[in-house]
């Protein structure tokens, strides 16, 4: 093996020549297509490709991977393999080549997919309608009425236009010799629309001057005209709500359906977040329910419905399937659709064809068997050597055969078990998938490839090609590409002869259709999440200010005064920062200084109620109330709470195990935090859009900041801290309000001085009386136009505080002054109103359903 | 004969139900050997909304919702129904060899499809599985009628499962109930149909009610009987295109006809599996845990208790 050459020796200035190029490349395995070269120089496209890099040439190919990896990272872009809940989200892998398509090559791709998606169209309309396929055994019925898919109870559904397919995919590949084949279709719930889309995104920008010189279609036309082909194709009027249907957070593509949600600008949704109600169906929003009239699914049919579908789904939404025959919703795409995928269909589609289109199929699928045929039988187990064997229904647990790796006699025991197990099975012959270049380590190495495009529709039994889609690329050494195992993915690129359609669905920064489409409802559960948000931002802030005080302290000189000290260790208790230990009672600053340090994350394993409150609890608890409003947060916004979520389960995790902890890592690991969570604050201020699930999420933070600061303020009253300069200080810090006071009374303390900064003045948004202001007016807002009386009302009025009422206030810990009493007020006042939000705005949220049967 | 079912079903829940819909298959369907004289399901709050549909196999299928809050639910079916005794499996006009039937449901290109393929099929609840061909093999001959094969079979189910209604519940996989050699009438159904589909043979699931006779000397009770369940085969006429018979199986009492398993058999529904035709089903919100009753009573008018 040749050393990889560093790129330093590299020409910085000129056009990489093929030269170059080639010297750097290996050759694809023996027996598949080169997507880069031929025996006798690169690809055109390829060579263009190169030429168009810029100065740098190839000189700077590993700093532009280095930059995907970034980007990909910053936006939070994953893949569950697994999805679990408990394993770490995978980044999305994505290579920095793209995959190129020329514009003939694609003008024949295109009409043989939109050939296929017309065929299939009018497949489904017959086996949900005439019956005509099975009735003249062109198709047995063993793929329709005995394919787990089949809905027998959408039997003679009416779909608008006759539109059953608004959305197809073909897994495509090229062979040996050139030619493309459909190696398999996906018509239930493809995935790809998103994340070929973050792909686009993420490369177009690594290679500007290549993306032009090549003049590489763009991908937002055919989008927008999908999103209108929806609209105009809903039963429902002028402006119909479509959704986007998601298992939720924790299926292995989540990502993308947010991703895709707001791009395309419509609400993100999940089964609980829907209702039927005589056959129609609504979104649970926080202003009540909302009618919705197209549903984007991006989950399984058997998960739909669970009075008609699976009874165990709480995925779905009982009742939809009525909805559906009633013709008052429609769905992209209809339930039932998934008997397309099965490979076996492939072997009957030609003779198909003929009947339903009179045409041939331009773009041939991979010979296929189904060995439920006794006339197919003996060709099919005489090909076993070059073919696989899949199974002809999913969820058989049987893994797909490689004929090739087959001894001769597990051949034959392949060969009886194909004749008795007949129609189970479906042999599909071997194609060795084509090489397209990845860019590895200054390397250019050659990846199996296979291409997801996609066909959508655009009116009425009418489709167009999306120009691009989504490359998976086989890891090293593998035969089969595909997320799940682990492979990698890229970029399409599909060269264009008229001009590049310039449509974007992109105004500036991250990409969204918001803008055009306001007023989108608030889902309930998304708004409990988004007050839980702001709850846990808040909580984290004040428990991470606390815990960073009482680190900073430890390292002074003095010891604190005994006022100071008792109220640290309320505070602490209270916050849950240290565990309690009877046995071990704290003497020292340092002593509770490193407790609180070796606590900041619990180990993992720990039971939830042992933990709750920490530090780490809470970072944990913001994590994931945020991944569930994923779609409503900017990119920034998440990948930062991504960030804080993981930077500080590293440091406190490494803290923990430490036997004697210095306080230097617990101070960088505090400020770390303390920083990130000022940015979020930030964005959660400044860059989010005005909505209710804001006002929601604002009061959330305000509900927060009233419990925390009137506790820890009743708590220094009765630690007698204000008459003790450490203590005195120590509060306003706490407050975060130093430097106000110190600015308004330089170094006198004043008591009241302080009751009247941190209570009653409304301009200080630390005080208790701005937060109290602010809560009125955003709960105001929240009720307006509901018919319902603002839940401010309940709350203590500011305006009515006067410092002349605590004057005579011995501000020493006495429980029934009347300051002690105005600041229980508050307390018991943010419980009651945290209790009335979820009352009036969330409770149909997270009233799960369940089955019942007789 | 005239037959009164009266088919309770009771819902007690520890918490209020906010939203509930059901889905219900509750009115008998008529057939060659009965008709339906009189039915009325009588909810118990008041439905919203009730739509009765024909599903695809012919049944009644009623789809309630309530929006009301409620503690309790109670479904009555209340039916009177007139049945005849079906004819003798020995007046079918055929009796194909099992081979030959098996043939002629597997698919050959442009060959005549023949609509009752679908019941071959196999589902959940008659999944795949050779220990089912194992279970039916003693039976099994080359060259066997159709109708004979049927018949051995349902002996066989009869003599071999013990009927025990605490072996099994509504879930429970039938290869599970094959395997402990026990079950209920579902089960036992289930069973015979996995079996006749795993030799590539259409059957069908039938739910419905069976008239039964209190011990001597004692009173017929209300509420004393229980919904039934068996299986009825598809016997072609291979000698006349689309002609074909279903003769009806019920392995858990080992009784057979044509039409129906007797006069004392009131069919409800059929469907491939019991999910098919499931009496009642549903999903609420809210709710807690709930308990369920079912109370069937099954008699003559002029001998109706109480």
């Amino acid at each position: 093996m040749n050393p990889p050459i560093s790129p330093s020796l590299l020409p910085k200035q000129r056009p990489a020549p093929d030269k170059q190029v080639r010297a750097l490349a290996w050759p694809a395995d023996a027996g598949h297509h080169d997507e880069l070269q031929t025996a006798t120089g690169l690809r055109p496209l390829w060579q263009r490709f190169f030429q168009s890099l810029g100065p740098q040439g190839m000189g700077d190919l590993d700093a532009r991977a280095e930059l995907v990896l970034r980007q990909l990272r910053d936006n939070g872009v994953s893949y569950n393999a697994h999805a679990s809940g408990q394993a770490p989200q995978r980044p999305w892998s994505l290579d920095l080549l793209p995959m190129l398509i020329g514009a003939d090559e694609w003008a024949t791709l295109q009409a043989g997919v939109l050939q296929r998606t017309r065929l299939l169209n009018a497949v489904l309309a017959d086996v949900y309608g005439a019956g005509d396929l099975v009735r003249r055994s062109l198709l047995p019925a063993a793929l329709v009425q005995g394919h787990p898919a089949y809905l027998r109870g959408l039997q003679g559904l009416q779909v608008p236009h006759g539109q059953w397919l608004p959305m197809a995919a073909f897994d495509l590949a090229r062979g040996p010799d050139g030619q493309w084949w459909v190696v398999a279709q996906r018509a239930q719930a493809p995935s790809g629309l998103g994340y070929l889309l973050e792909n686009r995104i993420t490369i177009a920008r690594q290679f500007p001057d290549a993306f032009a010189a090549l003049q590489v279609q763009r991908l937002a036309g055919t989008y927008q005209a999908w999103m209108r082909a929806l609209e105009q194709l809903c039963p429902a009027g002028d402006k119909p709500r479509i959704v986007l249907l998601t298992p939720g957070p924790y299926n292995e593509t989540y990502f993308e359906h947010a991703y895709l949600a707001r791009y395309l600008g419509i609400p993100l949704v999940e089964g609980s977040d829907l209702t039927v109600r005589d056959q129609r169906v609504y979104l649970k929003t926080l202003q009540g329910l909302e009618p919705v009239h197209g549903i984007i699914k991006r989950l399984d049919d058997r998960w739909l419905d669970p009075l008609e579908l699976r009874a165990d789904s709480t995925l779905g939404v009982p009742g939809l399937l009525q909805a559906l025959r009633a013709g008052h919703v429609w769905m992209v795409n209809p339930p039932g659709t998934g008997l397309l995928e099965c490979s076996a269909l492939q072997g009957f589609l030609p003779a198909i064809g003929q009947h339903l289109l009179g045409e041939d199929l331009q773009l041939p699928a991979l010979p296929t068997w189904w060995c439920g045929e006794e006339a197919v039988l003996r060709d099919a187990t005489q090909r076993l050597g070059d073919s696989v064997v899949r199974s002809t229904y999913p969820g058989s647990g049987r893994d797909t055969v490689m004929g090739r790796h087959l001894s001769p006699t597990q051949r034959d025991e392949w060969t009886d078990r194909l004749l008795r197990e007949r129609g189970q099975h479906t042999v599909q012959r071997w194609l060795p998938l084509s090489q397209t270049p990845t860019w590895r380590d200054g390397r250019l190495l050659p990846r199996s490839a296979m291409l997801r495009v996609f066909a959508l529709s655009d009116g009425p039994d009418s489709w167009r090609v999306l120009p691009g889609g989504l490359v998976r690329l086989a890891p090293r050494g593998q035969l089969m590409a595909s997320m799940q195992s682990g492979g990698s993915s890229a970029d399409c690129w599909v060269q264009t002869r008229d001009a590049v359609d310039t449509t974007t669905l992109l105004p500036s920064g991250p990409p969204t259709l918001q803008q055009l489409r306001p007023g989108r409802p608030v889902s309930s559960r998304a708004g409990e999440n988004l007050f839980w948000l702001g709850r846990y931002t808040e909580r984290a802030e004040n428990s991470v200010r606390l815990a960073r005080l009482i680190v900073q302290n430890s390292e002074e000189a003095q010891e604190p005064s005994a006022a100071l000290w008792r109220w640290w260790l309320a505070l602490a208790s209270d916050n849950g920062l240290v565990p309690e230990d009877p046995q071990h009672p704290l003497g020292a600053a340092w002593e509770l200084a490193r407790r609180v340090a070796k606590h900041l994350g619990p180990p993992a394993g720990h039971a939830a109620h042992n933990t709750s409150f920490s530090v780490g609890f809470n970072l944990r608890a913001l994590h994931s109330a945020a991944a569930q409003v994923r779609d409503r947060l900017s990119p920034e916004h998440s990948a930062l709470i991504e960030d804080l979520a993981m930077n500080f389960a590293t440091q406190a995790g490494a803290l923990a195990e430490r036997s004697e902890v210095g306080m230097a890592p617990a101070q960088v690991c505090l400020r770390d935090a303390g920083l990130r969570l000022t940015a979020i604050t930030g964005l959660q201020t400044d860059r989010m859009v005005r909505d209710h699930g804001w006002r929601l999420l604002s009061v959330g933070r305000h509900i927060e900041r009233l419990t925390t600061l009137s506790q820890a303020l009743l708590h220094a009253l009765q630690a007698d801290c204000l008459r003790h300069a450490d203590g005195f200080d120590a509060v306003l810090a706490l407050f975060d309000s130093g430097i106000t006071f110190q600015a308004r009374h330089q170094q006198r303390r004043e008591p009241l001085a302080l009751i009247d900064l941190l209570v009653i003045d409304r301009d200080n948004p630390r005080s208790l009386g701005w937060v109290l202001q602010t809560l009125r007016g955003r709960l105001d807002k929240l009720a307006q136009g509901s018919g319902l009386s603002s839940l401010s009302s309940h709350l203590p009025d500011p305006e009515q505080w006067r410092i002349e009422d605590w004057f005579g206030d011995p501000l020493n810990g006495q429980a029934d002054t009347p300051l002690a009493t105005e600041l229980q007020a508050c307390m018991m006042a943010a419980m009651a109103l945290s209790d009335d939000i979820m009352r009036r705005h969330f409770s149909h949220a997270d009233t799960r359903h369940q089955s019942v049967g007789a | 004969m005239l037959l009164r079912v009266l088919h309770d079903t009771r819902y007690h829940y520890s918490a209020d139900v906010d939203v509930a819909q059901h889905m219900v298959h509750l009115r008998p369907r008529a057939t060659d050997t009965q008709s339906v004289l009189q039915h009325h399901l009588s909810v118990s709050p008041e439905p919203n909304s009730s739509d009765e549909v024909i599903d695809c196999m012919g049944n009644h299928r009623r789809f309630l919702a309530l929006q009301t809050r409620h503690h309790d639910l109670l479904l009555r079916a209340d039916s009177l129904v007139h049945t005849q005794p079906p004819q003798h499996t020995d007046a079918l006009p055929c009796n194909p060899p099992w081979e030959q039937v098996r043939e002629h449901f597997r698919y050959r290109a442009g060959a005549p499809h023949d609509p009752a393929t679908e019941f071959c099929f196999h589902t959940p609840a008659t999944p795949w599985d050779e220990g089912f061909l194992a279970f039916a093999w003693p039976v099994l001959d080359s060259g066997m009628g159709l109708v004979d094969l049927a018949l051995a079979l349902t002996a066989h189910i009869h003599s071999r499962l013990r009927y025990d209604p605490s072996s099994t519940g509504v879930h429970t996989p039938t290869a599970q109930a094959l395997a402990q050699g026990a079950g209920v009438c579902q089960d036992f159904a289930h069973i015979f149909i996995a079996c006749w589909r795993q030799l590539g043979l259409p059957a069908r699931y039938v739910s419905g009610y069976l008239l039964t006779q209190p011990p001597a000397g004692q009173a017929r009770l209300v509420g004393a009987d229980a919904s039934h369940a068996w299986a009825a085969v598809y016997v072609p006429d291979l000698n006349e295109t689309g002609q074909g018979y279903w003769v009806d199986v019920d392995p858990t009492n080992n009784r057979c006809g044509w039409g129906s398993p007797g006069e004392d058999y009131v069919t409800l529904a059929w469907g491939r599996e019991f999910l098919d035709v499931s009496p009642v089903r549903g999903v609420i919100q809210g709710g807690g845990s709930h308990q369920l009753s079912v109370a069937v009573t099954v008699a003559p008018p002029d001998e109706w208790p109480g």
